[in-house]
């Protein structure tokens, strides 16, 4: 017998006492894990500190909602759907803490806590005023082997980290068959960890394909089931992105009349809900149907 | 054939991509993913090209909801980013990789961070993401800007997000960094830096384009050889590979598009994204 871990999503919140720092996976406009998100604002949290590579809705949903008061990253971007509107107003009007990183500092630093040591050097950066910036994260050391100098860069552990996957068992083992950003390695730097699956399979089912479990269930304290968990944002390859559902919460952010109706809306309804309102069948049909739409080309040497 | 100027920059871009590096796709820069998608179609087949989690991918078309799904449809492995950073970023195996930044300065300093005072910014930009690691790391570095002007190409950036330092060839041997130029291609011409001590020099000018407009519209100090070469324009091979297949949505116009342009014309490409994958038959 496997122990079963699954909770509810609406317990979400017994695993990240207030005050956490919260590490989010997924990357871009990728695999957020929106529906723990979209929890989190349900539940009213306040004064959570997020830290995340390169965040988007994930973040600025967080920002808008309140829910964070802090943010680490290396990037907050809508990409082609315009600069996040929260978090750049509440950046502008210095109502959130910021600590910008440079990317792959940040990873290393995630490495590092992975590694349970309080450092990992990396390569100088040349012009970036970012380690100027970020003392408490960068410093210039010297190779004590006789190199040249480098910097250090300090571990950073997130309480706990919420990652969205294509599939889990009820023991915690966690495939995935398309983007993971680099959730393998947040799973390994946090001190806690719960991960919403696109669906709970048995352990028949992880163990048919084990190559494809890039988490295993003993890093993992939750297994919370969320189908569409990271809509309206993209996880392939079950489901391209809703850049419809996108662009209608960027123009809510976007007008401050109608952003207090948006969030209330949100916060009365359950994830249920929101999917029977925001993916009528038609429509989730549709948004699974992007994923297969998009073309690889045939390379044919001219 | 006519062209417009993205598809140019495009094509100029492809030509530095070949298969003695890995070249991999950054954040949400359409003209330079055409750029690569274009290099595998044509010359360079065996590019070994890195999308998302999606090692060894092959060309894809390009659209809003769907380019990240077909990375994985021809992907010769999935690796996490942080595998494919430390190997490709940090490893020294990065050939090309194009930026697109709010700011540039005769540094090469560039800037995603903020537009006015860091601390309390009249425009907080999106940030860099691993550019400051790219930039400083691989071997050929291409900014690219859908406006030449001096509100872009500035005396001296708001703030430094990132910039390679060293430039010059020897130094960077010496510290075992890879050896190649700070290019910036912009709707005028194309700019190289080779030198650290050495100010950006006009490489190639676009066909039709004065050194004066160029010259006027750049806030630093430019060296301006006797003789400019002109950009090659696109041959109708490549212009009928980027408009029927590579990107058939114009993906790569967004950067050359005002905020209300843009929005209308993301409005025509969600239509057709939509439509088709509303036909596609269930599996």
């Amino acid at each position: 017998m496997t122990r079963n871990k699954v909770v509810p999503l609406d317990q979400l919140s017994e695993w990240i006492p207030d005050g956490s720092l919260v590490g989010l996976g997924g990357a871009w406009l990728s695999n957020h894990p929106m529906a723990a998100v979209r929890q989190l604002v349900r539940d009213g949290r306040q004064g959570l500190h997020f830290a995340e590579t390169m965040g988007s809705m994930d973040i600025d949903l967080l920002v808008g909602a309140e829910v964070a008061s802090a943010v680490t990253f290396s990037m907050v971007s809508l990409e082609a759907f315009g600069l996040p509107p929260h978090f750049r107003r509440a950046v502008e009007n210095g109502e959130i803490t910021i600590t910008e990183l440079t990317g792959l500092a940040l990873n290393t630093a995630f490495e590092a806590a992975s590694r349970n040591i309080p450092f990992l050097p990396m390569a100088s950066l040349g012009l970036s005023e970012v380690p100027k910036r970020q003392p408490n994260w960068y410093a210039s050391i010297k190779d004590p082997f006789g190199g040249g100098d480098l910097l250090a860069i300090k571990a950073l552990t997130p309480d706990v980290a919420l990652l969205h996957v294509r599939r889990a068992s009820p023991n915690g083992d966690c495939q995935y068959d398309g983007p993971m950003a680099i959730d393998p390695e947040m799973s390994r730097a946090a001190r806690r960890l719960v991960v919403t699956a696109e669906e709970i399979v048995s352990q028949d089912v992880i163990e048919a394909n084990p190559h494809m479990t890039k988490i295993p269930g003993f890093l993992v304290d939750a297994v919370i089931e969320a189908p569409f968990g990271a809509h309206p944002l993209t996880h392939v390859p079950c489901y391209g992105l809703d850049a419809w559902e996108l662009r209608d919460y960027a123009a809510a952010a976007n007008d401050r009349a109608a952003w207090p109706a948006y969030l209330e809306r949100l916060r009365t309804e359950t994830e249920e809900d929101y999917r029977a309102r925001v993916l009528p069948p038609e429509r989730a049909r549709v948004v699974r149907n992007l994923a297969r739409a998009g073309r690889a080309l045939e390379v044919s040497a001219s | 054939m006519s062209y417009r100027i993205d598809e140019l920059m495009i094509c100029r871009i492809a030509r530095e991509v070949d298969d003695s590096g890995v070249t991999v796709l950054g954040s949400f820069t359409p003209l330079a993913y055409a750029s690569y998608m274009l290099a595998k179609m044509t010359h360079a087949p065996d590019a070994p090209l890195i999308g998302y989690n999606a090692i060894g991918m092959r060309p894809v078309e390009l659209s809003l909801t769907g380019a990240e799904a077909a990375a994985y449809k021809g992907a010769a492995a999935h690796w996490t980013f942080i595998e494919n950073t430390q190997t490709v970023h940090l490893g020294g195996r990065g050939l090309v990789e194009c930026v697109s930044p709010a700011q540039m300065d005769g540094t090469g300093a560039f800037n995603t961070s903020v537009i006015g005072d860091y601390d309390r910014p009249k425009v907080r930009l999106p940030g860099g993401t691993g550019s400051p690691e790219v930039v400083q790391n691989y071997e050929k570095i291409i900014a690219y800007f859908g406006t030449h002007s001096k509100r872009t190409l500035v005396e001296k950036v708001d703030f430094a997000t990132g910039g390679r330092y060293p430039v010059s060839p020897e130094a960077r041997r010496e510290r075992g960094l890879l050896v190649g130029p700070v290019r910036i291609i912009t709707p005028l011409a194309v700019l190289i830096k080779e030198h650290d001590n050495e100010d950006f020099r006009i490489e190639t000018l676009h066909p039709g384009i004065a050194v004066s407009e160029v010259v006027e519209n750049t806030g630093f100090a430019l060296t301006v050889p006797e003789d400019i070469p002109t950009t090659e324009v696109p041959s109708e091979e490549q212009l009928d590979l980027l408009r029927n297949l590579i990107d058939p949505f114009g993906t790569s116009q967004f950067d050359f598009l005002d905020s209300r342009a843009r929005a209308s014309y993301i409005d025509d490409i969600l239509r057709r994204e939509w439509d088709r994958a509303e036909a596609l038959p269930d599996e």
